[in-house]
């Protein structure tokens, strides 16, 4: 009996622990997982507002033929972005979208100042299209940014910490935090 | 220990931490969401007699039957200088207005001091009712009627229109969720090395004594099978319930 235990019980207890390792990577690896979808749902939207802009861009150009400098910026910065994306590199396309965040804002504004399109029907939609994707990235932001905060915590607290020094899981950056957050800037009309 | 804790670098990472923390906290803080009510309509702004409201419920209840799609009137006073679209976004998080995998929810909030209104549209049925009709719905049923003090008649257009563009609409959600399998490989694995290991020991002292007395140990691992299965949502097909409707921030915003 006695020897049997004496391998028994440190097997069952190596056994335990090992199944538990997997549980805890299997939890790293899904919390990693759930980030890169939440990246990936934000640029879904980026994307979505980039193919408003040829139409939203023809729309005022109708009504604010003056307006060129606005509208050739918006233009550019669209595809700009377009490349920035295809390259991959996240941070890269990160500023070509806020960039066009801005000229988008700074369009919006100039807008203000032609009555006749800001009542025309097909405008209006599209600002309402508009106005709906610069909710959704706000949104798919903010869930984006809860599941990096929860794969950075269970990546730096124990047990997560001890895999994920072994397994190379790094730490993944926040969306603009020091800027975003407190800005939070909205294409707003 | 103490003093490596408090290395200069390390202070400075905890010292962002907490201020990550705070900015990013901040605005779950916002006007505080009312709990999922058991109506489909609620008036917290005396805008609609009893009659209207059972009116509108009947309306919601039967279009629900119909379609499953699920659609849920709130009227506020005042937002507290919370913007629209958060409390609007928190509301459908909270509430998880239409059925789970099917994301068909619709949202009509009123913030009636504020003259501001939103239709927040479920996943599921942005197809059938895009940002620009959900706009096109404010401006020209229920903003018209709201400006001349109509609420109900507003709401009730409104949610006409809704009905209408959303009819016949079962798109499910394009959300991948993680398989139910992958949850369970590790209980599996834990059970099987369980097994094997009683099994094992079972075999030995059965070798070394002879006894039978090894049937106590073998049933402790269905412990293991039982013990880890979660409660799933319940459905009752009763009154207003169902939930589990994703949103991602679509519709639109009005005033009027």
């Amino acid at each position: 009996m006695s020897k049997v235990a004496i391998i028994l019980i440190p097997l069952v207890i190596i056994g335990v622990l090992v199944v538990g390792a997997f549980g805890i990577y299997n939890g790293l690896v899904g919390a990693q997982e759930e980030a890169k979808t939440a990246w990936a749902q934000v640029e879904n939207q980026y994307q979505r507002r980039a193919d408003l802009i040829p139409n939203l861009v023809e729309t005022v150009k109708g009504y604010a033929q003056q307006e060129k400098s606005v509208l050739e910026e918006v233009t550019r910065l669209r595809s700009q972005w377009g490349e920035a994306r295809q390259s991959g590199d996240i941070n890269k396309s990160l500023q070509a979208a806020q960039g066009l965040e801005g000229a988008l804002g700074r369009l919006m504004v100039v807008v203000e100042k032609y009555p006749d399109l800001k009542s025309n029907q097909n405008f209006m939609r599209l600002q309402d299209q508009l106005e709906g994707t610069e909710n959704r990235v706000s949104v798919e932001r903010r869930r984006f940014n809860e599941s990096v905060l929860n794969y950075n915590k269970k990546i730096r607290t124990f047990p997560g910490a001890l895999f994920a020094g072994l397994f190379g899981f790094e730490r993944m950056p926040l969306f603009e935090a020091e800027q975003d957050a407190k800005k939070a800037p909205k294409v707003k009309f | 220990m103490i003093d490596r804790a408090l290395r200069n670098r390390d202070f400075q990472r905890l010292l962002l931490a907490g201020i990550l923390c705070l900015l990013f906290c901040l605005p779950a803080f916002g006007l505080a969401v009312p709990e999922r009510p058991e109506g489909r309509v609620t008036d917290r702004t005396g805008s609609l007699t009893r009659n209207q409201i059972t009116a509108l419920e009947r309306k919601l209840a039967t279009f629900e039957r119909e379609t499953t799609n699920q659609i849920a009137v709130l009227l506020i006073p005042s937002l507290e200088g919370d913007s629209l679209e958060d409390y609007s976004i928190r509301l459908a998080e909270k509430w998880k207005i239409g059925q789970q995998g099917r994301n068909n929810g619709v949202i009509l909030l009123i913030v009636k001091n504020d003259r501001k209104l939103r239709i927040e549209v479920g996943y599921g049925l942005e197809g059938a009712l895009p940002d620009a009709l959900a706009g096109t719905i404010i401006r020209n049923e229920i903003s018209p009627r709201f400006r001349e003090g109509q609420f109900y008649q507003g709401i009730d257009a409104g949610v006409n229109a809704v009905i209408a563009a959303t009819k016949g609409e079962y798109k499910a959600s394009p959300k991948r969720k993680r398989s139910q399998m992958e949850a369970w490989i590790p209980f599996l694995i834990a059970g099987a090395f369980l097994v094997f290991f009683m099994l094992a020991a079972s075999r030995a002292r059965r070798r070394q004594y002879h006894s039978g007395s090894s049937r106590g140990w073998t049933s402790g691992g269905g412990f293991w099978y039982g013990g880890s299965s979660g409660g799933g949502g319940g459905f009752d097909s009763g009154g207003f319930s169902g939930g589990g409707g994703d949103f991602g921030g679509g519709g639109a915003s009005g005033t009027w």
